[in-house]
């Protein structure tokens, strides 16, 4: 049993193929709980986040063989299924109840009682709740950016594997969705005074 | 460092990611001057503090156990499964093999059947076949009638069998028929007596029957009757020979 748990994921991933269900239940308690919270963080639906995290792991069992240690880790393999499986969810959502899209960017969320610190007048539950809400009300493509580079700490370079995109085109959707997420906390009366929370890039050139 | 600047580095620097020293104190430097962008790093900074609760907070959640539970279950099903399959896919397989098996014998059958029954174009062919269902020899005489009459093909074929006289020419047939006619009109035949196990097959290559003269006593050896008083003459007999020599049948000629 001490052997098994040593055992990297690729190692895991192999005896599980070979039918150890032992293998299964240690890859599973190893990686589910970030599947888990990534496809909760990007639907807000414990539900959709519970049938995420079971859809993947079956797709392991049926396609496991698909995963080439050489292309990438496993874990990163596993949000890349659960991404897959948490659009297409939101999609046949979206049908029923619309999400937020980039046309309703500019509406703020939570209101600061000072202009300049918003988040700091915030109780951490409030503030808490109120981040959650702002980066579910991101674009699908800016909102899985932040969930893995700001809430999972993935690397950039292992998000741009599950996204399957250059590393630049990471940075940059991060960067853009932290400007959308400060306009999106942002108090009205500063926003509507700043006109925008995007990069102004005139706005001072000390 | 002016703003533009500042801007593209203000997330990694509230994010605390690596970077260069120096562009470091660079960008801090120019947040001290800069109303705006001191701001705007302020913003950065609590926004990731916001990022990072959120992630502290959610950090514990886990999926339900009932998940595992349901996913060992499959595992164990579809683990149950896959002997299944095997098992079907060799019976499967082993059903091929019979099913392959079973046509080939069947082909192979029929290939026999239509070979031994073939339509007797060939008469040779014929003749081998049929061989071993009839009869010995059998010439009716001494009636010109009996001796043409043929009562099945066979019969008409032994009729035939000597084959170089089927063979000659016209003038060979002029010349041979009167022969024939004198022995019909002034001769009896008895019927042919077979000598050996006689078919068809012997005569496929030609045959000849040869007059020839015997004592009298041969006649006893054949069963016939001998009349005492002319004990001690020759009888006539036609021997019907094959092409290997062999003397197959025997009739005796009065």
């Amino acid at each position: 049993m001490n052997l098994k748990t040593d055992l990297s994921d690729s190692e895991l991933l192999r005896s599980m193929l070979t039918g150890d269900e032992e293998a299964l239940a240690l890859l599973y308690r190893r990686r589910q709980g970030g599947v888990y919270r990534f496809a909760l963080q990007m639907s807000g639906s414990k539900s959709i986040a519970e049938d995420v995290t079971q859809e993947v792991f079956l797709f392991l069992m049926r396609e496991g063989h698909v995963f080439d240690p050489a292309r990438g880790t496993l874990s990163a393999f596993l949000f890349g299924v659960a991404r897959n499986h948490v659009l297409r969810r939101l999609r046949v959502e979206h049908l029923l109840t619309p999400l937020n899209d980039e046309s309703e960017d500019d509406v703020p969320l939570i209101h600061a009682s000072s202009d300049l610190c918003p988040l700091e007048d915030l109780t951490r539950a409030e503030t808490i709740e109120s981040v959650r809400k702002a980066v579910l009300s991101l674009p699908a493509k800016y909102r899985e950016v932040v969930v893995l580079c700001e809430l999972q700490d993935v690397s950039y370079g292992e998000t741009a594997e599950i996204l399957g995109c250059a590393i630049g085109t990471v940075r940059s959707r991060l960067h853009r969705a932290r400007a959308l997420l400060l306009a999106k906390l942002r108090p009205v009366g500063e926003f509507e005074e700043t006109g925008s929370a995007t990069v102004k890039s005139a706005r001072c050139f000390a | 460092m002016n703003c533009q600047r500042f801007e593209s580095v203000v997330s990694e620097l509230a994010r605390g990611q690596m970077m260069a020293a120096e562009l470091r104190g660079e960008a801090l430097a120019h947040s001290d001057a800069c109303d705006d962008c001191a701001r705007r790093l302020r913003d950065e900074e609590m926004l990731t503090r916001g990022l990072q609760s959120l992630g502290t907070e959610m950090e514990s959640l886990e999926a339900p156990p009932a998940i595992e539970a349901n996913l060992l279950m499959a595992f164990r099903a579809r683990q149950a499964a896959v002997p299944v399959t095997v098992t079907r896919r060799r019976s499967h397989s082993a059903y091929w093999v019979a099913a392959i098996a079973a046509m080939l014998l069947i082909a192979i059958g029929v290939f026999v059947f239509r070979w031994t029954s073939r339509p007797v174009d060939d008469p040779r062919t014929a003749a081998k076949q049929d061989a071993p269902q009839r009869k010995p020899v059998v010439v009716e005489s001494p009636t010109p009638k009996v001796l043409n009459e043929v009562e099945n093909p066979n019969d008409k074929l032994l009729a035939e069998t000597p084959k170089p006289r089927r063979n000659r020419n016209a003038s060979q047939r002029r010349q041979a028929s009167p022969q024939l006619a004198n022995h019909v009109t002034n001769e009896i035949a008895t019927d042919f007596i077979p000598l050996t196990y006689m078919t068809a097959a012997n005569f496929q290559d030609g045959g000849q029957i040869v007059r020839v003269e015997l004592p009298r006593s041969a006649l006893v050896n054949f069963g016939l009757p001998v009349n005492m008083d002319r004990y001690n003459e020759k009888v006539k007999a036609d021997v019907l020979f094959g092409v290997d020599g062999t003397a197959h049948a025997i009739r005796f000629v009065q």
